[in-house]
């Protein structure tokens, strides 16, 4: 159930080692159970040097590519989890659980309570998921809000009287590092019984309530006869709970209008404390009917002081929110464009901003552009090799604009155009963005007036509604999209 | 040294951090550990370095102490520091309190004769129990945090050393229901009664009140060992984490507790999971891991108890939740969760491994889970991953392979996919709307399209022969699968030949169902289309690796074509690869004239002494031979391909010594003809060919014996006796040194040493060639009468056995005797080669013996004869 070490390292393509290590931390008590538990399969951890070139080398960072090399380009040797063996020093690390998000690589070493040969399954070792929960936290904790550089080195800096806190001998006692920054802040303040371990100290101030329900819409659009169109709406409701006591009781009920689309596949926050066994089952691998629950959808909780996600949820509406085709052709250096876009009837026609954005890869830069827009306006960055159709707030009456073309490219230079292992040929997308406040897609929304507090004062209660687009894609229809297909088989995968 | 200043510290920590090894190994390492301690207790360095080191001491004991004394001298020292800190809040006690307790157990002085462990359990199981310890241990404020930390370091303890705490989990009990703090003390409780419960089950022992809540916080009362010493045995490899495993084997179900004992664990059970919801969610994890493992197999323990946490947790997405619930799965199966528990389970998983809101790397692990889920009641052989059978395919259509997934999320997506048509294929009525096999072939070609793109990246190519693997590995007994794959890979390596390494490295992985039907449709892809000169290379790679006795004409053809082509050294050795691989498919005619030609016609030399060896080779080694000579070595893989060739040839063209598989021993004798002649007896364990055997004589006794040979043996088919004729110089019985020299079935030359063959006195015995058929007894006499004076003579008496003379001269003398009076008198007469008699009269048997009058002309044959003699009656 512990750790034996963890470290951030930097990914630095190009860099003469491929990366530094930010962070290590080491577990020597943790150490000295394995060293028993794994007996002749015991391999010590190594020194942060090593161990980065060989993370690096297994997770492909390293750009040396080129050449066939067997011990990580063969074909038996398949990598279906972020479990990794290092091969350092003529000995196999295992298991090392490691991901990269955001150029920044994740790794940790949990301890297995047994010996390592031969592997035993992932799922029997407690300390891999604690591993994970551990490196998700410290992700969280890096980057929820955070941008730049400088504030990331300082909480770089915190790390290690953070772990002190939170993991303090490889044992992880909170994925939530803000939590133990708080902790450190609070430490003397007086705690009565009964103090959730996951609430650092109580709220003192106005009670409020605050509740958003932010929907993401995918879709991918082919405009072909034997591909069927996909699209997916993935909902996230976000509360914040300031009120006093302890241990406060709230219950939010999400609610659908008469037409709305059932919500489904509902993950929730470990904070609530009941669900219904509708709530529970209900889910997208079953077919849609009217039978399916919609609501309303009850959560009884007790808040945390911070900010979090009550829960997550899926939904298939009936159309996309806007439909439409791209088609490209090729003509030696130029190609033709032609697009159209149709907003949805239904759709709230008041956009934040929407835009479309046209890649065209693996070519040269844009020398040349012609254009014809019914509305908006066309931006050209030439060397990016991108289109982006501005459209605006609103879409006109007609709810449909279209956009022809041609471009012109210039010759290829490989060090400046990524390769792109998609969009080959023919093969290209438009992705569309956008943004429209206090709307969703499948109409979900929380009623003020049902939300219950129980709790000392009356709350102010606020909701707040968005939906976003995301890998919203429309396929060139003149050319193979990069789809396999079968039957009414559909997509639903985040891309 | 002098006290430093923060920057130095900076300095030298950043130094030690960089490489500790070579930091230890340089001048500055030997005195860190002792600095650090010393520096603790400074007045001119901040808090903040002190922490700072302290972080250090925590990673890093083992470097800073390494041996068990030093470990007890700085933990004692880390106390000391502790102790003497005034009493204002100060930010080190608590990495004080870890960092001696990191000392004490990463440096195994952790024990009853431990003076610091004596001094840190009390300390810390005071502060656990929330009791007064003086100003010393700061103000109130800090209490509640060094509670906590005091309980955190009982619990890496208690894990360091299993039932250290078993005598207190009365005390932990009591402070739970009291006000201590949640999470820390419902973990380190958790841990110390599984610990107990484990330790006490393996010594068949019961509970024995342990649970009963006591609550005098027991500072003052002498540690309680025996738990601990009993538990060592506990933290040993086997065992398992995961609760599944054999319960009988880890002992917990002989742990029947009383009625009492039982209640009271039920309460105390049921008591952390009331206020579970209280921890944090990794915590829960943990706590239910332990609980579940604590009460698995335990009688008259139902775990219903968990029952109401499953319900809240299954709603989450948290991965640690998820996967404790698997864990209790594991554990408790049908008796925790019903057939439709189970469905919602799976229900769940499926959901997570595809959830939106999830990150890959959760995912990814939910497919895993899905794979090893463990079912109440499993199908298949345990341990390796299959669909559960409740996950049908309607379950899995959200979780198949696509070309835009990640390589690891279409990887594990794919295996299910495989699963999916493995089971269809065992299906009679197949699904008519959607076919799995379909979509697989589908899916594979579109990842070939990507692997053939020229210039793009290797991972690409790799993700295509992975999942090229994984599909033969899961379905190589669907031809409907194999054919389209092969067919696909062949059309690949036709528009990429550049991807040559690649198939070689699939070629050498999977079994014959693929690996058979490719490597030939990968010789016609090469041969029927040389096509340009860049894919030359590639084109002889893998021809070397599938070229074989078929289609002769046109792999020697196109060689020929190729040689012209192959200007550099790297091509011609390429190309002489070809040729090695054909010399050792046994291509024999065409490729000797090729051969020949390469000889002349190559311009590097290194290539064309190659070329010659081949010629020389195939020229004068039989077939078996020369595939070994040709074969790869045993030996670690060296650097160049000549090198191993050579060491090849070295294995095959040396004669090495092994265990002889022959059994030689000494037949029946023949006293007939000039000379004695030993019958040799030979038996094979295994085929031998050419074998000679040849044979050496101590000393200058007899002549060089000739080698004898034999063109074969086979095991179990009898072979003639072998014919050792001995030329002896005198009439002595010898040791003969036996070597064996012969050839394997496999073409190797081996020599063998044999146990020594025994040429005993007998062995020698000649019958004198021409007795006349008159007087036989004038004959005997006159050779009796001719041993004296030169010779010796005797007389002893030979004891008989029940059979009498007459069975004793006929097993041993027979074809000796010249007169025969049976049954009483026999006269016999030996002929000794080179030439010496021995001559016996056996007269006047009485029932027990028989009085032997001999003479011989070479005196020094008596004692031989002798010795003979008395043996003859000790066997009979």
């Amino acid at each position: 159930m512990a750790q034996r070490a963890v470290w951030l390292i930097s990914h630095e393509p190009g860099a003469p080692l491929g990366g530094t290590v930010r962070f290590s931390r080491r577990y020597p008590t943790v150490e000295k159970r394995a060293k028993v538990f794994n007996g002749a399969s015991y391999m010590p951890i190594p020194e942060d040097g090593p161990f980065m070139k060989a993370l690096l080398f297994e997770l492909r960072l390293l750009d040396d590519d080129k050449d066939f090399i067997e011990s990580r380009d063969s074909c038996s040797h398949i990598n279906k989890t972020s479990v990794y063996g290092l091969l350092i020093g003529g000995g196999e690390l295992w298991p090392v659980v490691a991901f990269l998000k955001n150029n920044m690589i994740y790794a940790c070493v949990p301890l297995v309570e047994q010996t390592l040969s031969p592997h035993p399954p992932l799922i029997s070792i407690s300390g891999i998921s604690q591993g994970f929960e551990l490196l998700f936290g410290i992700q969280d904790f890096l980057y929820l809000g955070q941008k730049h550089d400088t504030e990331i080195n300082t909480k770089l800096n915190q790390l290690p009287d953070l772990l002190l806190q939170a993991c303090p001998f490889g044992t992880l006692l909170d994925a939530n590092l803000q939590n133990s920054l708080d902790s450190i802040n609070f430490a003397s303040v007086t705690h009565p019984q009964k103090q959730p371990a996951w609430k650092v100290g109580t709220y003192k101030g106005k009670p409020q309530v605050s509740i958003s329900i932010t929907e993401k819409v995918k879709s991918m659009q082919y405009d072909k006869q034997d591909i069927a169109d996909t699209w997916q709406v993935v909902g996230a409701v976000t509360c914040k709970c300031d009120l006093e006591g302890i241990m406060p009781n709230v219950t939010i009920s999400l609610s659908l209008p008469t037409n709305g689309s059932p919500l489904q596949d509902i993950l929730v926050h470990p904070c609530v404390t009941s669900l219904d066994s509708a709530i529970l089952t209900s889910s997208s691998i079953d077919a849609m009917d009217d039978s399916a629950f919609s609501g309303p959808y009850k959560f009884p909780f007790t808040p945390p002081l911070e900010s979090f996600n009550l829960c997550y949820y899926t939904s298939q509406v009936p159309v996309p929110p806007i439909l439409g085709f791209y088609q490209m052709k090729e003509e030696e250096i130029k190609v033709k464009i032609t697009v159209n876009l149709k907003l949805h009837e239904s759709v709230k026609n008041n956009f934040e901003f929407c835009e479309a954005h046209i890649p065209f890869y693996n070519r040269g830069p844009i020398t040349h552009v012609e254009s014809k827009v019914s509305f908006g306006q066309l931006e050209v960055f030439r060397e990016k090799s991108l289109l982006i159709w501005i459209i605006g707030q609103k879409f006109p009456k007609s709810m449909e604009i279209s956009l022809s073309g041609t471009v012109t490219f210039g010759a290829k230079s490989h060090e400046k155009q990524p390769f792109d292992e998609i969009c080959i040929g023919g093969t290209a997308y438009l992705k569309l963005h956008f943004k429209i406040l206090d709307y969703t897609l499948t109409g979900c929304y929380a009623d003020q007036h049902s939300v219950q507090v129980f709790a000392s004062g009356k709350p102010k209660i606020s909701t707040y509604r968005k939906l976003i687009s995301s890998d919203y894609y429309i396929w060139n229809s003149k050319a193979p999209a990069p789809v396999v297909t079968y039957g009414n088989l559909s997509l639903q995968d985040n891309f | 040294m002098g006290p430093r200043s923060r920057e130095t510290w900076a300095q030298r920590l950043g130094a030690f951090r960089a490489s500790p090894s070579a930091f230890m190994a340089g001048p500055e390492g030997e005195d860190l550990g002792c600095d650090l301690l010393s520096e603790l207790r400074s007045e001119k360095l901040s808090e903040q370095t002190k922490v700072s080191l302290l972080a250090l001491s925590l990673e890093y004991p083992a470097q800073l102490w390494p041996d068990t004394a030093a470990a007890e001298a700085a933990a004692t020292s880390l106390l000391d520091t502790l102790v003497l800190l005034p009493p204002r809040p100060s930010a080190l006690r608590r990495p004080l309190l870890l960092a001696a307790t990191t000392a004490l157990a990463a440096g195994d002085a952790l024990g009853p004769t431990s003076a610091a462990s004596l001094r840190l359990l009390p300390l810390l199981l005071g502060l656990a129990s929330g009791s007064d310890l003086g100003r010393g241990f700061g103000p109130a404020s800090e209490q509640r945090s060094l509670q906590a930390t005091a309980c955190e370091c009982l619990r890496e303890l208690e894990s360091c050393k299993p039932g250290l705490l078993g005598g207190r989990l009365g005390l932990l009990r009591g402070l739970l229901g009291q006000e201590g703090p949640v999470q820390p003390l419902s973990l380190l409780l958790a841990l110390a009664l599984r610990n107990a419960l484990l330790i006490q089950a393996r010594a068949r022992a019961g509970l024995q009140g342990l649970l009963v809540a006591g609550d005098a916080p027991a500072v003052g009362i002498p540690w309680n060992w025996a738990l601990a010493e009993e538990g060592a045995a506990h933290l040993q490899p086997q065992a398992p984490g995961w609760p599944a495993a054999e319960v009988q084997e880890c002992g917990l179900a002989v742990l029947e507790p009383s009625p009492e004992e039982a209640r009271e664990l039920r309460a105390a059970v049921a008591q952390l999971l009331d206020t579970s919801y209280l921890l944090t969610p990794v915590a829960q994890a943990q706590l239910l891991w332990l609980l579940g493992w604590a009460l698995r197999g335990l009688r008259g323990q139902p775990p219903v108890l968990f029952k109401p946490q499953l319900v809240r947790l299954l709603g989450t997405a948290q991965l640690t939740l998820l996967h404790a619930i698997l864990a209790l799965k594991a554990a408790f199966g049908e008796a925790l969760f019903t057939a439709q528990d189970e469905a919602l389970l799976l229900r769940r998983l499926t959901l997570a491994a595809q959830h939106p809101a999830l990150p890959l790397s959760a995912h990814l692990f939910y497919l895993h889970c899905l794979l090893s889920f463990p079912e109440n009641w499993p199908l298949g052989p345990t341990g390796e991953e299959a669909a559960p059978l409740l996950l049908g395919p309607r379950l899995c259509r959200g979780l198949l392979p696509s070309l835009l997934h990640d390589p690891m999320a279409l990887l594990a997506r794919l295996h299910l996919l495989c699963l999916l048509c493995a089971d269809d294929e065992e299906k009679e009525e197949k699904a008519q709307d959607w076919s799995p096999q379909h979509y697989l072939e589908e899916l594979l070609a579109g990842l070939r399209q990507r692997a053939a793109l020229d210039g793009g990246p290797r991972a690409l190519a790799t993700l295509c022969f992975q999942a090229s693997y994984l599909v033969v590995r899961c379905l190589a007994m669907q031809p409907a699968v194999l054919t389209p794959l092969t067919r696909g890979l062949a059309q690949l390596y036709q528009s990429r030949p550049a991807l040559a390494p690649h198939f070689v490295d699939l070629l050498d992985r999977v079994g014959p169902e693929l690996g058979e039907p490719l490597r030939v449709v990968l010789r016609q892809e090469v041969v029927a289309r040389p096509g340009k000169d860049e894919a030359l290379c590639w084109h002889l790679q893998i021809l070397a690796k599938v070229a074989d006795g078929n289609a002769q004409s046109a792999t020697l053809g196109f060689l020929r074509a190729a040689a012209a082509r192959c200007t550099d050294w790297d091509l011609q050795q390429a190309l002489l690869q070809v040729c090695r691989a054909l010399l050792r498919a046994g291509v024999g005619k065409g490729l000797a004239d090729l051969l020949q030609a390469l000889a002349r016609q190559l311009e590097d030399p290194d290539g064309r002494d190659r070329a010659r060896l081949y010629y020389i080779l195939l020229a004068h080694l039989a077939g078996p031979k020369l595939g070994v000579a040709l074969g790869p070595s045993l030996a670690a893989p060296a650097a160049s391909s000549l090198v191993a060739e050579n060491q090849g040839f070295a294995a095959a063209l040396m004669v090495q010594e092994a265990p002889a598989p022959i059994r030689l021993s000494v037949g029946p004798r023949r006293a007939e003809g000039p000379v004695p002649v030993l019958q040799l007896q030979v038996e094979v364990l295994e085929p031998v060919y050419s074998l000679e055997l040849r044979f050496r004589v101590e000393g200058q006794l007899y002549a060089p014996l000739e080698a004898v040979h034999v063109p074969c043996l086979y095991p179990g088919r009898p072979c003639r006796p072998l014919l050792l004729p001995l030329q002896p110089r005198r009439p002595a019985p010898t040791h003969l040194d036996v070597r064996a020299l012969y050839t394997t079935p496999s073409g190797l030359t081996r020599h063998a040493h044999l146990p020594p063959l025994l040429v005993t006195f007998a062995d020698l015995f000649l019958p004198f060639p021409q007795s006349p058929e008159g007087d036989k007894q004038g004959f005997f006499e006159e050779l009796w009468d001719s041993c004296l004076p030169k010779g010796a003579e005797s007389s002893l008496w030979c004891p008989l056995g029940p059979q009498g003379l007459e069975a004793l001269v006929s097993h041993h003398l027979e074809p000796f005797v010249v007169v025969a009076q049976p049954p009483t008198s026999y006269h016999v007469a030996i002929h000794l080669p080179p030439n010496s008699r021995l001559l016996l009269r056996l007269e006047a048997a009485q029932v027990d013996g028989v009085p032997v009058a001999l003479r011989t002309d070479d005196w020094a044959v008596l004692p031989l004869a002798g010795d003979y003699l008395r043996g003859l009656s000790a066997t009979v």
